[in-house]
């Protein structure tokens, strides 16, 4: 794949299965960019305000982001808000807004035009991503926490649907801009996060098979939540003769849960390279946090790693 | 004080399974689809996980949209008795949504209509709860064939888990396509008092968006929508069939979680939901719990010693370190227990299934046989 790291890229889109920590990833990722000075804006959509327990602050739903943290911004787009302001931005008059916004056939159409929700959110993020003062780039880097795989690759192939199927019309022209941002490997970079379990790894090399397919810029995978160990292969002997020995229980089990956390360290080493060499992509590791609220530094912790790792910021 | 979920459901004509995204939920319906035809049921599970390795676990090549049966004799290897049969569905919502179509299309013009139509080719993937609608029916459609005693539905991953519930009104009121339709021409709700003005206003509308998106594109749509007349009763006959399936006697809800904050919250949420719609709950099933390590909570006391006499080269320090992950795993359960305790006192001690989590994935017909035991405790 062609294109620099991701981190080089502007506009990064978090992709992955659900429940494999893309929120999470996210949120590292736009923290980390912060405090390495970059003015960061992240971004959830459909609705969703997960950051919340992250951050302790809910991202505020609509189209105008606000700051929570030095240097980081965020925003949760509101679809329909996105769309008044659309409207409004294409129409002269305020009162033809309201009427349009408030009549039943534009929902319908709205509805039963494809992806047109889809649509106006990425024309959201193509709004911040293009949005300059003095300039300069209002925001250095958007990240934006994409839906679930599938509904995730519908958002980013929206822009070329919609160029397709409107033949005339503002709206194919602005679809077509905001199509060739997204497919930029020098602008846009998609990031696929899975967990080292079987399921999550298969899905996340499928997924990445389909972004290639068409024509989106994968850039890296991220393995979350990666287990490691302190034992080392020298001492499975010991601790398989204490587990297997006469000892107390306590002691069997000390030694016991010494062997899981190197099995378990092994397992999800084996999950990252199945991910690597099924992918081909620089995988970047994130290790298991146990606690990820606010103020517990968790996400500072999963921050600093998404920041050093070479998967993400090109070697050196 | 764990249920067993098999006999809880045995006897049941629909199980839905629902649940937040990455709580293992198609594993769950695999393994219970499994122990409801090892006790001698005709069962076909439908999943959306296009997740191939599943479909290798249970000894088929591919799912598809049609059955595959699952062979019994790869069910017998892994220790486990095979006394009915389980057939497995990859939903695919295009070939269900054709289906429909053509068995609710008043002719073979209309059907040819909508299937070449340039709107309908985008819209089971677009339109809001179209993957939905097309799940629920697809349950609807196995469950009424007659060829199953139980159907297993492993629902889609959704923003919103419950999104299906609702989804076969949404679609029937988007086939109704009332509001663009009293723009299209007087055929939809001619004669009514106030038509002109609406119409007025409306091709207002219209010209807007014409404008916006080329006249081609609204006229695509008023044709696909227009394709669909004749046809709202049907869809509007087979929404209510659902959710009439869907609150039988004969159906069960099994909400899915793990026990960690987010997916709890989630489940916490769906069976309130699902409670306060009187949809017919059948249990909690917590997948991936960790266990309580034997011993109690008493500290290891002679490990450097036991350590040191098995040859260890540095007794002490392995000792603190194999400590250190008891203490860990030690921790690990009592949260998942705490999770546990709290989700069962928000929902009121709802039957509950805990099922521990495995040392490896279950990726093997093994593996889904062993959810399967937990299930059922056998």
């Amino acid at each position: 794949m062609s294109g620099p790291p991701l981190l080089r890229r502007r506009l990064v889109f978090v992709l992955g299965k659900g429940g494999v920590g893309k929120t999470t990833v996210a949120g590292a990722m736009a923290l980390g960019l912060a405090d390495a000075g970059h003015h960061t804006l992240l971004v959830e959509v459909a609705g969703e305000q997960r950051s919340e327990a992250l951050f302790g602050v809910a991202p505020p739903a609509g189209v105008t982001p606000e700051e929570v943290r030095p240097n980081l911004d965020m925003l949760s787009i509101d679809s329909e808000r996105a769309t008044e302001e659309y409207l409004a931005r294409q129409l002269p008059m305020r009162p033809l807004v309201e009427l349009m916004v408030r009549s039943r056939a534009f929902h319908q159409v709205a509805q039963a035009a494809p992806g047109l929700s889809e649509l106006v959110t990425m024309g959201k993020v193509w709004d911040f991503a293009t949005a300059v003062s003095d300039g300069v780039p209002v925001w250095q880097y958007i990240v934006v926490d994409a839906p679930a795989t599938g509904h995730g690759i519908a958002l980013l192939e929206v822009a070329g649907h919609v160029h397709e199927l409107a033949r005339s019309g503002p709206i194919r022209e602005q679809a077509g801009a905001i199509e060739r941002v997204i497919h930029h490997p020098a602008a846009t970079g998609v990031v696929v996060v899975a967990t080292p379990e079987d399921l999550a790894v298969s899905e996340a090399i499928e997924a990445v098979a389909t972004l290639r397919d068409r024509g989106l810029p994968v850039a890296a995978a991220i393995m979350n939540a990666v287990r490691s160990s302190t034992v080392m292969a020298t001492d499975e002997p010991p601790l398989a003769a204490v587990v297997a020995g006469a000892g107390a229980d306590a002691e069997r089990a000390a030694a016991r849960a010494a062997l899981d956390t190197l099995v378990a360290a092994r397992h999800d080493a084996d999950e990252t390279t199945s991910l690597r060499v099924g992918t081909g992509l620089p995988v970047a590791l994130l290790p298991q946090v146990p606690d990820l609220r606010p103020g517990s530094g968790g996400l500072e912790r999963l921050a600093a790693a998404l920041m050093a790792d070479p998967a993400l910021a090109g070697g050196t | 004080m764990t249920t067993d979920l098999l006999a809880l459901v045995e006897g049941c004509r629909v199980v839905v399974v629902v649940g937040a995204g990455g709580v293992g939920k198609t594993t769950v319906s695999a393994a219970l689809a499994l122990g409801l035809a090892s006790r001698g049921a005709r069962v076909a599970v439908v999943t959306i996980d296009p997740a191939r390795r599943l479909a290798a676990a249970l000894g088929i090549d591919a799912l598809g949209d049609t059955p595959h049966r699952v062979d019994a004799a790869h069910v017998e290897a892994a220790g486990m008795p095979m006394r009915g049969t389980m057939d497995a569905i990859q939903l695919d919502p295009r070939a269900t949504f054709d289906r429909l179509v053509a068995r609710e299309a008043p002719d073979a013009a209309a059907r040819d209509r909508i299937l070449s139509n340039r709107i309908y080719q985008h819209l089971s993937g677009t339109v809001a709860g179209a993957q939905e609608f097309m799940a629920v029916e697809r349950l609807h459609e196995l469950s009424a064939s007659g060829d199953y005693d139980v159907v297993v539905l492993d629902t889609p991953p959704a923003r919103n888990a419950l999104d299906f519930l609702d989804a076969p009104e949404r679609m029937t009121r988007f086939v109704e396509g009332r509001g663009l339709r009293l723009l299209l021409g007087p055929r939809g709700g001619a004669g009514r008092l106030g038509w002109r003005a609406l119409q007025a206003g409306g091709s207002m509308v219209m010209s807007v968006l014409e404008r916006l998106t080329g006249a081609e594109l609204i006229r695509d749509i008023a044709e696909f929508l227009q394709s669909f007349d004749g046809m709202y009763q049907g869809f509007s006959d087979r929404a209510a069939g659902v959710k009439d399936l869907l609150v039988s006697e004969g159906t069960r809800f099994v909400v899915v979680t793990g026990p960690r904050p987010e997916p709890s919250a989630e489940a916490r949420a769906l069976w309130q939901r699902l409670q306060a719609d009187h949809y017919p709950l059948g249990a909690l099933v917590v997948n991936r719990v960790h266990t309580h390590p034997k011993g109690g909570d008493a500290a290891p006391r002679d490990l450097a010693s036991l350590l040191a006499d098995a040859g260890a080269a540095d007794p002490a320090g392995l000792a603190a370190r194999a400590t250190e992950a008891l203490e860990a795993a030690r921790a690990r359960a009592r949260a998942d227990r705490h999770e546990i305790d709290a989700l069962m006192t928000a929902l009121g001690t709802p039957a509950l299934v805990v099922v521990p989590a495995l040392d490896t994935d279950p990726v093997e017909v093994a593996g889904i046989a062993s959810i399967t035991r937990a299930l059922g405790r056998t």
